[in-house]
Parts: C-alpha cells; sequence; structure tokens
C-alpha cells in the first residue's frame, strides 16, 4: 500500500511538473510547445478539466481551431457547470467558418440533462437506488418503522426512478451519437468512403459534425444543413455525445 | 392471324402525312404559343428539332399519340409539342422541318409566328380610369454606375370595381444589363385615377448593373385572374359599410399585365482619383471600427470588429486589405449582415477578424480605411478610424480581456468576449481517464448488494414471523436451546461429581424435551407417560426402553445419589442417544 502511495504521489508531482512547464512555454508565447507538452500529459492517460482547458487554449493560439473545440469540448464533458470552459468553447466556435451542429437539440431543450456529467448521473443514480433499499431494509428489520419511513421509501424510490431516467437519456446520448471535430484545415467530404469519389462539400477546421456511420478509416458525416459526406478518420477526432 | 381474319383484304395503313402547326400566329410578347409536329400513319424514325431562331426560346414539351379503327381503316397520330417563347416583338419564322417515316422523306410547311407589343395601356386610358387593372414600373433615375443598386417601383392598379384579385404571375422579367434581387411588396396604397378609385399593390424591386453601356428593365409581363363587379350599380345602403358584393357574385376574368421596357445608361466608375484600397464597394456607407483586447502578449489574437453601414449593395461587401497590417498576421474575417429594409439594401455589415501582433514593438493596430464609390456624388470616398492603441508584451498568461474603441462611439453593445479566458495556474484533480462507470463491471456488480441485502432481510422477516405465529415451533426451538445449554450442565456437574443436581437437571430436560414431543406441560411429565402417550405416537421400543431406563436412574438417584464421575459421565450419552431418537417421533 505504501508503495503504491508512494509510486501515485511521485506520479503526480511529475505531471504537476510537465503541467508548469507546459504553462511556462505558454506564457513565452510557444504554443505549439506547450500544447505538445499538454498533449503529452494527456497521452499518459491522465486527466483533468484544467489540463483540457490549457491544451485547448494552446491549440487555439497554434491556429488549430479543430484541436482546440475538441479539448474544450473534453474539459466540458469533464465539468459541465464550468464557464470558463464554456466561455473558450463558444469563442472558438465562433470563429468556424462554414456549417457546424454546434449545440445539438436536446442540449437546446434539455439544458439541465448537460449540468452533470455522465458520471455525476450515474453516481445520483446510484445514491438514490442505495437510499431506497436502505429504507426498504431497514423497514424488513423493524416493520414499526415502515410507517415512519413510508414518506421517504417512496420520495427514494421515486428519485431513483426520476435519476434513472435522467440517466438513460443521457446514456443514450452519449453511447448512440458521436461529434467528429474537424481537425485539418479543409476537409474535403466525399460523397462515397474512398478517395476518388467525388466532392460533397468541405468542412473548415473545427467544423463540428454527426457521425453516422464508420467503414474502414472513414466516417459518414454530416453537417447542420443536411449535407452529407465521407471524412477520412485522421481528418477528425471523435468525441461520444452529440 | 385474327387481325388479318377480321378485317377481309388484310389491314390498310393510310400514307404517312407530316403537318408542323402552332396554336396560334400572333401573340404578344411575355405570351408563349405551341409549335405541334404531327405524323398521321406511322412515326418518324427521330423526332425532327426545330432550328436554333434567335430571341425565340423553344423547349420541348412532349409527344401525344392517338389511335383510330374507323371501316376497316387504321389511323394513328403521333403528335410532338414544344412551347416557343419569343424574347422580343417582331415576326419569327420557324423554316421547313424534314422528317423519316419509314424510308420516306417528309417536310412541313413553314410557320410565322408575329410577336406585337405587350399590352400596355395607352396613358389616356390610365389617366380616365377607364381600365380596370394595369401595371407600371418607374426607376428612380435614368443613368447608373455598374455595380450599383436600383430599386425599381413596381406598383400594380386595380380599380374599385375588382372584387378579389388572385394567381398573379409573372411571365417575363426581362432585365438586360442588370440581376433582379426579391422582390419585396409594400403596404397597399389608394389612389384616384380619372372617376375611380384604385388600390395600388407597390412591389420594390432590387436591381444590381452588371455591365456598362446601354441596358433596360422590362417590358415585365404577368397575369392574374380578377373577380369584376357584374353589375356597376351598387346599393348605397351597403356601399356606406363597405359591402360590395353581397348580392353580386362578380365576372372572373384572365388579365394581362405588361409595363413599358425602360431604357438606362450604365457608366463605367471613373477611372481617376481611384483611392488605393478600393475593392469594389458602391453605395453610401459610415464606418465603425472597435478592437479589442488591447493589453495581449505576441501572439495573441485581437478580434478587430468592422462595422459598415449605409445603403449599397452589401452583400457584395468585403473587407478591404489593409497593407498597414503587416506587423499582425491576420486570420479570414466572418461577416454577419443584418438589413433594415425589406431590399437587403440598407443595413449594416459587421466582419470579426482577429489578428496577432508578431512582435512587442507594435504599439498600435494602424488606422483603417475603406473606400467606396458614391453614385449619387459620383465621387469616390474614403473613410478612416483613427489607430487603436496596444500593448505588446513578450508573452504570458492573457490579462482579462478589455475592449477599447475608436473614437467614434459604437452603436453596438460591446461583445461580451473578444478572447480566449486565460490558462489555468493547476492542474486540478487528475484521474485516470476511463470509461464511464455505467460501462465499468465492477461497478455495476456491486449495485447489486443492497438488492441481495433487501432480499436477505425479506427472508429473515418472513422467517421471524412465521416463528412468531407458530407457537410449537417456538417450544421446539426452545427445548432445543435448553437441551443443549443442559448438556453442558451435565458435563459439569459429572465432573464435578455432583450426583443429586446432576439427576436434577436430567430430569428436568427429560420432562422438557417429552413435553415439547407430547405438547404439554414439562411439569406434567412422569415416567407413565411414556406408555400411556409416547408408545402411541408409534415411537419405537428401544427408544421408550431407553427413556424409561433414565427415569429410573433418575428415580434411584433420590435414593442413592452417591455415584462416580464416570458412571454420572456415562449417563450423558444415553440421553443424547434418547434426545435425538425423540426427535425422530413425530410430534
Amino acid at each position: 500500500m505504501t508503495v503504491w502511495i508512494f509510486t501515485g504521489s511521485a506520479l503526480a508531482a511529475g505531471i504537476s511538473a510537465e503541467f508548469n512547464a507546459a504553462n511556462k512555454l505558454y506564457a513565452e508565447g510557444k504554443f505549439a510547445d506547450a500544447a505538445a507538452t499538454y498533449g503529452k500529459i494527456l497521452q499518459s492517460q491522465s486527466v483533468s478539466p484544467e489540463l483540457y482547458f490549457n491544451y485547448g487554449n494552446a491549440e487555439f493560439k497554434s491556429g488549430n481551431l479543430g484541436r482546440a473545440i475538441a479539448a474544450y469540448r473534453h474539459a466540458a464533458q469533464l465539468t459541465p457547470r464550468d464557464a470558463e470552459v464554456r466561455a473558450n468553447l463558444d469563442f472558438a466556435r465562433n470563429q468556424v467558418q462554414g456549417p457546424s451542429l454546434r449545440e445539438s437539440r436536446w442540449s437546446r431543450s434539455a439544458g439541465w440533462l448537460g449540468l452533470l456529467t455522465l458520471n455525476e448521473w450515474t453516481e445520483l443514480a446510484v445514491a438514490a437506488f442505495w437510499l431506497a433499499f436502505a429504507l426498504l431494509v431497514a423497514g424488513q428489520i423493524q416493520p414499526s418503522l415502515k410507517t415512519a419511513l413510508g414518506g421517504f421509501t417512496r420520495g427514494a424510490v421515486a428519485a431513483t426512478v426520476l435519476s434513472c431516467a435522467y440517466l438513460g437519456v443521457n446514456a443514450a446520448i452519449h453511447f448512440s451519437k458521436q461529434t467528429a471535430v474537424v481537425v485539418a484545415p479543409d476537409a474535403t467530404a466525399r460523397s462515397g468512403p474512398f478517395e476518388e469519389a467525388q466532392n460533397a462539400f468541405t468542412a473548415h477546421d473545427g467544423a463540428e459534425l454527426a457521425v453516422l456511420d464508420h467503414r474502414d478509416d472513414w466516417l459518414q458525416v454530416t453537417d447542420r444543413s443536411g449535407r452529407i459526406g465521407w471524412l477520412q478518420r485522421r481528418q477528425v477526432e471523435i468525441l461520444p455525445g452529440s | 392471324m385474327v387481325w388479318a381474319a377480321l378485317c377481309p383484304g388484310g389491314t390498310r395503313l393510310l400514307a404517312a402525312t407530316f403537318t408542323a402547326s402552332l396554336d396560334r400566329d400572333t401573340i404578344a410578347l411575355g405570351e408563349s404559343a405551341t409549335l405541334s409536329l404531327t405524323f398521321e400513319g406511322d412515326s418518324p424514325k427521330d423526332v425532327p428539332l426545330p432550328p436554333n431562331v434567335p430571341n425565340l426560346q423553344i423547349s420541348y414539351v412532349g409527344p401525344s399519340s392517338q389511335f383510330s379503327y374507323i371501316n376497316g381503316q387504321t389511323k394513328s397520330t403521333v403528335t410532338h409539342n414544344f412551347t416557343l417563347t419569343p424574347q422580343q416583338t417582331g415576326e419569327f419564322e420557324i423554316p421547313s422541318l424534314t422528317a423519316e417515316v419509314n424510308g420516306q422523306r417528309l417536310s412541313s410547311e413553314p410557320l410565322k409566328l408575329t410577336v406585337r407589343p405587350p399590352n400596355t395601356p395607352p396613358p389616356s386610358a390610365v389617366n380616365s380610369g377607364s381600365e380596370i387593372a394595369f401595371m407600371k414600373l418607374t426607376l428612380p433615375k435614368k443613368e447608373v454606375y455598374v455595380g450599383e443598386v436600383v430599386a425599381a417601383d413596381l406598383r400594380i392598379y386595380l380599380r374599385d370595381d375588382v372584387q378579389n384579385f388572385a394567381n398573379f404571375q409573372f411571365i417575363s422579367t426581362p432585365a438586360d444589363g442588370f440581376t433582379i434581387g426579391k422582390m419585396a411588396q409594400q403596404s397597399v396604397q389608394r389612389a384616384q385615377l380619372g372617376n375611380h378609385i384604385y388600390s395600388v399593390v407597390p412591389l420594390s424591386i432590387p436591381l444590381t448593373v452588371v455591365k456598362t453601356g446601354a441596358v433596360s428593365v422590362g417590358p415585365f409581363t404577368a397575369n392574374a385572374v380578377l373577380v369584376v363587379s357584374a353589375n356597376r350599380q351598387r346599393d348605397p345602403v351597403f356601399e356606406r359599410f363597405g359591402i360590395h358584393s353581397i348580392f353580386n357574385g362578380g365576372e372572373e376574368k384572365q388579365v394581362s399585365f405588361a409595363t413599358e421596357a425602360l431604357n438606362l445608361e450604365s457608366l463605367p466608375l471613373p477611372a481617376e482619383n481611384v483611392p488605393a484600397n478600393f475593392n469594389g464597394a458602391i453605395g453610401d456607407y459610415t464606418l465603425t471600427v472597435t478592437a479589442g483586447p488591447t493589453n495581449v502578449a505576441v501572439g495573441d489574437p485581437i478580434t478587430v470588429r468592422v462595422q459598415i453601414s449605409g445603403r449599397g449593395a452589401l452583400d457584395a461587401l468585403t473587407l478591404p486589405d489593409q497593407p498597414a497590417w503587416r506587423d499582425f498576421k491576420t486570420y479570414p474575417p466572418t461577416q454577419n449582415l443584418k438589413t433594415t429594409d425589406p431590399l437587403g439594401i440598407e443595413g449594416v455589415k459587421t466582419f470579426e477578424q482577429i489578428v496577432t501582433p508578431q512582435n512587442t514593438d507594435v504599439r498600435e493596430l494602424p488606422a483603417f480605411s475603406f473606400s467606396f464609390f458614391n453614385p449619387d456624388t459620383k465621387t469616390y470616398r474614403t473613410l478612416r478610424q483613427p489607430p487603436v492603441q496596444l500593448a505588446v508584451h513578450a508573452g504570458g498568461t492573457t490579462p482579462a480581456p478589455m475592449i477599447a474603441a475608436s473614437k467614434t462611439p459604437s452603436p453596438q453593445p460591446s461583445p461580451p468576449q473578444l478572447d480566449i479566458l486565460p490558462i489555468k495556474e493547476q492542474p486540478g484533480a487528475l484521474t485516470q481517464a476511463g470509461p464511464p462507470l455505467l460501462t465499468r463491471p465492477g461497478f455495476l456488480a456491486v449495485q447489486g448488494l443492497p438488492v441481495l441485502a433487501w432480499l436477505a432481510a425479506f427472508v429473515w422477516r418472513k422467517r421471524t414471523d412465521s416463528l412468531a405465529n407458530n407457537p410449537r415451533l417456538r417450544r421446539q426451538r426452545r427445548v432445543a436451546q435448553l437441551v443443549r445449554e443442559g448438556l453442558n450442565d451435565l458435563h459439569r456437574l459429572a465432573a464435578e461429581n455432583n450426583s443429586a443436581e446432576f439427576f436434577a437437571a436430567l430430569f428436568r430436560l427429560l420432562q422438557e424435551q417429552l413435553g415439547e414431543r407430547l405438547d404439554c406441560p414439562a411439569s406434567s411429565i412422569t415416567e407413565a407417560v411414556i406408555d400411556e402417550r409416547l408408545a402411541l405416537l408409534g415411537a419405537p421400543e428401544p427408544t421408550l426402553a431407553g427413556l424409561r431406563e433414565l427415569f429410573q436412574l433418575c428415580n434411584q438417584a433420590r435414593y442413592a445419589p452417591l455415584r462416580t464421575s464416570g458412571e454420572l459421565a456415562a449417563v450423558i450419552p444415553q440421553f443424547e442417544n434418547a434426545v435425538r431418537e425423540l426427535q425422530n417421533v413425530k410430534a
């Protein structure tokens, strides 16, 4: 256990040092180097909203609008209530040329659904679930408590059902939809999943497109105006959800 | 063969013929005529296509066919129809056409189509109020510049006896040297011409001049269906309340409209005094420029917001190059157009351009200039905004964004954010990237625990309730407990060689166990019960004998209590055996 704790703290210290180094590069105006350093930390599978946020800033200032938007979206998925992340994401989106998906219809009509992350919705549902069953167990052990706890039990069961429903909707969006953020300067979407296919449309750096299908190294995507085309995987970064 | 049998002498087909005809030989400009190529007897190998006739648009509509059998003679007719739409007035000749039918070459007669000017009513008829409906096209000027946008005014006049006006359709809207924008209808007005009041439907049409020299608009032609009062004698009582047609159904009329053609002179833009950064903007504009943030690091983005307001071809406006911005890296601007008139030629076009300073020597964003040609004053004009002071440092975290406006106040509110917010100083709580909790099997398995706990509590509750409602079972368990504890006491008393206590305890345990089996009070159990009741329950004889022996040992101990520890200990297995056998006896 001691060894594990020691290893963990040493790793965190190393990441912190790299993070500070990247911040320094950013402050010196070496945005591409800063982005590379932030990216190196992210490749080690250590993530935090702050890390994605700074990575997004560095990519934005390096002129990589698509990568910046993808990073801000990652940060927003980890901390959906962070106003700074939302502000930079919106600012970056406003620089994108051409049609883009932006917010999904669900996100607009049910903004509250995006107030919590998928894991937070899961934890909320699990907490309500455990509380409901704890009250049910208490009622079995001490039947005299059944009447006294009846209201709480019904409330906890209702909260469980409701939170599970919200979780279900959120999970459906998360797992059934994918968004492709264009990270190439001008990505030509083709009418078929091969290089020789005719040009369908051009998606600009940072455009957010809904993924409809996958085939080998190609993705079938559509933009807000309903145009459909195939892009190569290397031209986009794929994010879960809409 | 059947056909041949029914037709003696075989089928007699007529010789093939080919004729060309027009549905009418005189039409007004804006109308269309139909050319029909009719083949009787047989169809041609290829449909003959009319040759190109200058200023006459010919489009193929399609074939139609007829087949008849009369008195043993078959007659088939195939007609190919074409629509002829003239582009100008005059006479058009459709030359003779040749077609090959069954190896035979057939020719049609040449045709003439006369196109007369559209029915523009004479001014005297208009002014006297004798026209039921007419259309009038006017332009604000006779001289325009290439690139200029002018608003044409088209008015549809409907006399007061027109009850209804429907299915208005333009037939032709020729505009040589112009591109026509989207028409916009204004609110209906009223005008008096002669002795009649007319409803006037004004339409504005934006026209953009695209070439120099002589240009023309019109004649615009259109048609509509009007419902006109059949009887001009009206009831003054109803008329006073604006009710014209309660007792009068009205007469429906198809009416053609036509305007005059308007000729203009399109001038090229003056070649003198052309500003260096003129990029083709024509109209009359004002300019506002803002930029922010002004305190930045090298490479940080500064958003330059340029608003061009006024009247002209706003759609075509582009941001002019700014050669003085050489110390800045510029990105393609975004643009947003907000028009304030229905024609889309008045409004505000906003450009937002990101520029980044490339070195710390930059002290200001140089003056922004925009030039345009004003066709009203016939001069070029350049608008300039003063430089915006900047503080550019070597690099670092961007300070909080701030907007600085040029000296001209901006009519729009400042944008809420002009730059990305600065980076975070701390990495925050780092976690290992992983799949969502929902997809982790361990996490999902743990969620089974509350269900299992509830099931266990449920089973326990059922068993507890069942015990509470069954006194026999409860006694059975209590006695079993007593026996378990009594055996410990017996072992202890045997070890202590306490014969009196040992047998007293043994007797009590026998009473309890037998009382539970026989469902009677323990105190009522004596040796006699063994034969009287236990035998009746079907207990085997060895069991009964063992119990009798134990009872006798207890009785003997009352009179001769002294025994050794070994003898006492030897009684315990006998008791245990008797209890085991008793528990097998069905109570």
